[in-house]
């Protein structure tokens, strides 16, 4: 028995032994790593563009971002790493990680003091941005130091202040910029519904062909947001503060509105589809006739792609749609701060901002002010078809809503459960 | 009659459990081939090789195949490294503690792993394992070893003692007696830690994302996003390498086994002769 157990701990010890050993060997060029950035990021928004330029020439830069849209990695593996090898001589890396982990790993390297981290750049906004901020998982207040933040950004917009209602203070810069949008099938519904009256009359003529995804999930807490919109009308709620006694005002209202849309929807209310993949997947078998969520241009590549009918239009309905943007932001720890600022300001040019609209690569939202672009970009912007299941920009602006206070989003998530599922269904 | 009959129930119990074996693998695919497919066609009404150049453009996949497979084989050794002599121990001696000990082993199944995981992220970062193949391989412990000791414990237990005790009265070497004696009569054993355990460390998303930290993209990384997308033929592709990685594994190591039994029995008439 003793000669057991002393193998066994012999080989425990030499397996251990390796393994450090492996590890040992890559520490020594860490800790001049770790010189390097504490030098470069004090001075780093002081010195001139054109040292930082040179600073991230040849350096390396490891951007951590969501990983499940073949489109977005397409994008950035075969159009932005290449154009920024080519341009500033650095190497993009994208490693595929929720933001959830990438919070998690950095919270965890906040506690243990590491101070030379592997993610220079990281996609974010929303809850995730309030959290990181709040936890000082960010590195600083630098989107004013980027050239083209300066040139092309419309600064004094609200939505290039709060992000969710947090305030942004520099600490991310606007990426893109999505609008919920409802979809549905033109071959199987002549006339979508214009608001949300319409809607309910909608659902009791045609039972069993509209739901929306559960209120924990980020579409359908979507959906229900545009409902407050609709019962607590826009002024009281675009750009406001919380505000409780609001709600206990409308709450009659909202949640006698879901409660008499519920007996009508997909399977009787009896269940809703808890993602908006669900929600996307029955539509795309064409059990329900509608589907929904952020991003106006979603619906292009998913019929390219044979996903969606090629019958799929978009459109809004009273009193509008939500739009919010999404980011970019360097972690407290990253070890190339010079080049996550170049590889940042390259992102925000008018050419990458151009190519991620295209609908064939992503679809999405330019966050840049389009009268602060040069006339051949301007030319460019109103040349790009953005396909038929596309509303008009001019559309999309005139129903533009501002993301309301995330308390809101709170209340719906606490309440929605009991006040519709539960009582409705009892 | 009455063989027939039995013979009947057989193969149709057989039919069944092939069907049921199958047919998902049919099903994914065809699907990761399908461009449209809606209900209710039977079969999909256009095809397209989309998926699969998705895939395989995807700049991480083949390193992430070679990481997995790396991986996966580190864990299946350390298993029986460390799984081996914990399970005779718990089979063979009787000693003070005992129950403590297999409870001790036992635990990481009874505990989310990620609670521990999250625990271990600070040491390993402190350690200098974090964001390395050395911690995930760790990492993956936490998971399958417990079971790698039940497993072998009972295959211990069934060949009882005996026989490799008898060898080394005979004078066998303890290393010959393991190897001529134990190893084949365990095999059954070790065939099933292999698989559980690639299995076990191949699918691991959260503990590699955690103690990896993004630097080590294994195939998981790159499947689970997929898989929470809209987008089914292409998680269809994914999900086919992902079943053929084991598969092989276990084909390579059957092969392996059973050339080096041929080997191990004509050394053995050699020496007779």
């Amino acid at each position: 028995m003793s000669r057991i157990q002393e193998i066994s701990a012999k080989s425990c010890v030499a397996v251990l032994c390796l393994l450090f050993f492996l590890v040992g060997c890559s520490t020594d060029d860490k800790e001049e790593l770790e010189e390097q950035s504490e030098n470069t990021s004090e001075s780093i928004l002081n010195q001139s563009w054109e040292d930082t330029l040179a600073e991230a020439e040849g350096s390396e830069v490891h951007f951590y971002m969501w990983g499940g849209d073949e489109g977005i990695n397409h994008y950035i593996d075969d159009w932005v790493a290449p154009r920024l090898q080519e341009r500033y001589n650095i190497t993009l890396t994208r490693h595929p990680m929720d933001i959830t982990e990438i919070l998690q790993k950095l919270q965890t390297e906040k506690r243990a003091g590491k101070e030379d981290g592997s993610i220079d750049v990281v996609w974010i906004n929303g809850e995730n941005f309030k959290n990181a901020k709040e936890n000082d998982l960010l590195w600083g207040s630098f989107t004013d130091y980027l050239p083209n933040y300066q040139q092309y950004v419309n600064k004094e917009n609200s939505e290039q202040q709060y992000d969710f209602g947090t305030t942004i203070e520099g600490m991310e810069a606007p990426w893109g910029k999505v609008q919920y949008v409802f979809l549905y099938d033109s071959a199987k519904v002549e006339e979508p519904p214009a608001s949300f009256a319409d809607l309910a009359e909608w659902v009791k003529k045609n039972p069993g062909t509209f739901t929306y995804p559960e209120a924990q999930d980020f579409s359908g807490s979507g959906f229900l947001k545009h409902v407050l919109y609709d019962k607590i009308g826009i002024e009281a709620l675009d750009g406001k503060e919380y505000n409780p006694s609001l709600l206990q005002q409308h709450s009659d209202e909202i949640w006698g509105y879901l409660n008499e849309l519920q007996p009508h929807l997909w399977r009787e209310g009896e269940t809703y589809p808890s993602t908006l993949s669900d929600l996307d997947h029955l539509y795309s078998q064409g059990e329900v006739l509608f589907t929904m969520g952020y991003n106006e241009g979603r619906a292009e590549r998913l019929i390219a792609d044979g996903t969606f009918p090629e019958t799929t239009r978009s459109f809004v309905m009273e009193p509008g749609s939500i739009g919010n943007l999404h980011f970019l932001s360097i972690p407290f720890n990253s070890t190339n701060t010079a080049g996550a600022l170049v590889t940042i300001n390259e992102l925000l040019s008018p050419e990458a901002q151009l190519k991620k609209l295209e609908p064939s690569v992503w679809g999405d939202n330019t966050v840049l002010d389009i009268n602060k672009l040069p006339d051949s970009y301007q030319e460019k912007l109103k040349d790009i078809e953005r396909g038929e299941s596309v509303l008009s920009a001019d559309e999309l602006q005139d129903s533009f809503l501002n993301e309301m206070d995330p308390e809101y989003t709170e209340w719906i998530k606490e309440y929605w459960i009991s006040e519709v599922v539960q009582s409705g269904n009892n | 009659m009455k063989p027939s009959i039995v013979q009947l129930v057989k193969m149709f119990l057989l039919g069944c459990v092939f069907f049921a074996l199958v047919t998902p693998l049919l099903l994914l695919l065809l699907n990761s081939f399908a461009h449209e497919w809606r209900w209710p066609q039977i079969i999909p009404a256009s095809f397209s090789l989309r998926a699969w150049s998705v895939v395989f453009s995807d700049p991480h996949i083949w390193s992430s195949i070679g990481w997995t497979v790396l991986i996966g084989s580190m864990v299946v050794c350390l298993n029986l490294l460390l799984g081996l002599p914990a399970a005779k121990a718990l089979a063979y001696y009787e000693f003070k503690g005992k129950s403590l000990v297999e409870t001790f082993l036992l635990l990481p199944i009874l505990i989310p792993s990620l609670a521990i995981g999250m625990g271990l992220l600070l040491t390993m970062i402190r350690v200098g394992l974090a964001d390395h193949w050395a911690g995930v391989v760790l990492i993956h412990l936490l998971p399958t070893l417990p079971y790698t000791i039940r497993i072998l414990r009972a295959g211990y237990e069934n060949i009882g003692a005996g026989y490799e005790e008898a060898a080394r009265n005979l004078g066998a070497s303890s290393w010959k007696a393991f190897w001529t004696i134990t190893v084949p009569l365990l095999f059954p054993s070790l065939r099933a830690v292999l698989a559980l355990t690639f299995v076990i460390s191949l699918s691991q998303y959260v503990l590699t994302a955690l103690i990896g930290g993004g630097q080590v993209v294994t195939l998981a990384m790159i499947y689970y996003p997929y898989l929470a997308g809209i987008d089914r033929s292409v998680t269809a592709a994914l999900s086919l390498l992902f079943v053929l990685l084991p598969i092989l594994l276990v084909c390579i190591f059957e092969l392996v086994s059973h050339l080096s039994r041929k080997v191990v029995t004509t050394n053995q008439m050699r020496d007779e002769t």
